[in-house]
């Protein structure tokens, strides 16, 4: 077996907005465009994936939640079309994914030696979030890929977030040991977006860019900080920061992806490559590498960094 | 007086799923009798808000004539799919959207195929009766930002127009009591109310439920929210108030129980 490797982390986030204004002809609404800076961000993206070569995408999404564990996607062929119940005017698209079973059950195996709950979705008729979808869609459109999809637990907000993290935590942690148990060649997709202000009203034409800006200040600097120190590799302050910056702008990290990502890479200080940012109905979204190969760090041979996540968290 | 009958039924479609569960099986034997008496009262339409359409952008309300599918519940999959088949009253929804700014709501109509209608409203709708060719529903979203307030005057709004288009109305709030699940697997036979004090919580709004003190359910609610974690703030309650009017005289509760953990209760309202 080969020896297991998570090649990098994307953070990767999902706004069906972009999959709107490109006009795949998997998604019946049409566009005149829209979000071009992060659907070139998503570009470049593809272009540093499409080098990596990887077996397998693993995507932590916030729109499969789930309340009792952590659940898996575990039948290996999905297909269905996929209506958003926010912006279903944007997003009716008609997906069909593989899925790396053996792999995704080996993420929940680990998980409950860990100490969570994990569950295997078995039902061939479920259909797939659109958060799922919509990161896939953006970082690999030719959906040639196996993938292992992850519910959001919705303990951040149940009950905090600092125990929901810790969850998360575990969660990267079991994810690691899993892809270095099957050896396989992994990327990891947070599908998270960041400041998550958003407008309560859409515009009469939804890519009037005209419209889009940040909904707020706070949030934009907010943004704007946790990226200068995520592209200076200066991890630990951003974890640090996380609980801070998930009260402030409302981000969505606190659903759980970006740490799960972290943790699974062993929480890298490692500079990541910023391929572009943008509000989507006034959200921050910003599309991020951290590629560990390039860093010699991506070989998994050994137990996950010597790091109290924990901590960083609470701060 | 077109408001002809209203209910409280529970959202989880666990007792569809699993009726062979005692418990289950007694809030879904309830939810069919609160059916057969919501068919008795003869309505023309059903006013249905269900928690589990959450919304964060614009009042949204299912116009979208006849819908028919198979949808599987993100968290209880594995007990097996939730066919639909339900009939809008699309006059009544467009009405509704037209209706919504009037009170200062944005508000859209959602009329595509595929378009994920929630476990609850199918849950409810099959259970009861409902959302067929002879009682079809208008059914209104969850807006994660509207409060108990705005809640209560969309359903006012809703059975206002209902009533200038001279139709009987049926209203149906679809959501739990109180709300903590269990985090980890239970068997489902073991199933009880989370805590001793939700219990007591839950209780005590039924009382008040049953002797019409639509003043004192107003003061407690919030509380009640708060302390046993109701689902959505009971915002389903709002929304029978706001249809009746807040004329509420009595209640007849047909079913209590626990969902994994959290209240559930079929009320029937008495007007």
């Amino acid at each position: 077996m080969a020896q297991g490797e998570i090649i990098a982390g994307f953070l990767a986030p999902h706004p069906p907005h972009l999959v709107y204004g490109e006009n795949p002809p998997q998604n019946e609404p049409k566009s005149q465009g829209g979000w071009e800076q992060l659907r070139w961000a998503y570009e470049r993206a593809r272009a540093a994936l499409d080098a990596m070569k990887p077996d397998v995408l693993l995507v932590h999404s916030p729109h499969w939640i789930t309340s009792v564990g952590h659940h898996f996607l575990g039948v290996r062929q999905l297909s269905g079309r996929s209506v958003d119940p926010i912006f279903p005017n944007l997003f009716r698209y008609d997906f069909s994914l593989e899925v790396d079973v053996e792999l995704a059950e080996a993420c929940a195996e680990a998980g409950r030696r860990a100490g969570l709950v994990t569950k295997m979705m078995r039902n061939p008729n479920f259909r797939v979030d659109y958060g799922t979808i919509t990161t896939l869609h953006m970082i690999r459109p030719q959906w040639d890929i196996p993938v292992v999809g992850i519910s959001a637990n919705n303990t951040p907000y149940y009950l905090n977030t600092k125990e929901g993290l810790a969850e998360m935590d575990l969660l990267g942690r079991a994810t690691r040991e899993a892809i270095a148990k099957t050896g396989r060649r992994a990327v990891l997709l947070a599908s998270n977006t960041l400041s998550h202000w958003h407008f309560h009203e859409e515009p009469a034409i939804p890519e009037d860019m005209s419209k889009e800006h940040p909904q707020n200040m706070a949030g934009y600097q907010w943004d704007m900080r946790m990226i200068e120190l995520m592209r200076k590799g200066r991890m630990r302050e951003v974890f640090k920061l996380l609980p801070q910056f998930i009260e402030e702008a409302f981000a969505e990290i606190k659903s759980g992806a970006f740490t799960w990502m972290h943790a699974a890479m062993a929480y890298p200080e490692l500079a990541a490559e910023l391929f572009g940012y943008g509000t989507v109905i006034g959200t921050g979204n910003a599309v991020m590498l951290w590629d560990l190969r390039a860093a010699g760090q991506s070989l998994l041979g050994g137990p996950a960094a010597q790091s109290d996540p924990r901590g960083r968290l609470v701060g | 007086m077109p408001l002809v009958s209203a209910f409280l039924v529970p959202g989880n479609p666990l007792p569809k799923l699993k009726p062979e569960v005692s418990g289950l099986g007694r809030l879904n034997a309830a939810m069919q009798r609160a059916g057969r008496a919501l068919a008795a009262s003869r309505p023309d339409v059903v006013l249905l808000y269900s928690t589990q359409w959450l919304a964060v952008l614009d009042q949204q309300w299912l116009t979208r004539r006849h819908s028919t599918g198979l949808h599987v519940d993100d968290n209880w999959y594995e007990f097996g799919d939730l066919p639909y088949d339900i009939h809008v009253d699309s006059d009544l929804a467009h009405a509704c959207v037209l209706g919504s700014p009037r009170i200062g709501i944005h508000a859209r109509g959602v009329n595509y195929d595929g378009f994920p209608i929630d476990s609850g409203t199918i849950a409810a709708a099959s259970l009861m009766g409902i959302g067929c060719r002879e009682r079809p529903l208008v059914v209104a979203s969850n807006n994660l930002y509207h409060d108990a307030d705005v809640t209560l005057r969309l359903a006012a709004m809703a059975a206002d127009c209902a009533e200038e288009q001279g139709k009987r109305v049926a209203v149906v709030g679809v959501g739990g009591l109180s709300g903590t699940l269990f985090r980890t697997e239970i068997d489902l036979r073991a199933d009880r109310i989370a805590t001793a004090d939700d219990d007591q919580w839950n209780q005590r709004v039924l009382r008040l439920m049953e002797s019409g003190d639509v003043r004192e359910l107003k003061r407690v609610i919030p509380e009640f929210a708060a302390a046993a974690r109701a689902d959505m703030g009971f915002k389903h309650f709002y929304w029978i108030l706001g249809a009746l009017k807040a004329r509420l005289v009595g209640a007849r509760v047909h079913g209590y129980g626990p969902i994994y953990g959290s209240g559930a209760a079929v009320v029937e309202f008495t007007l």
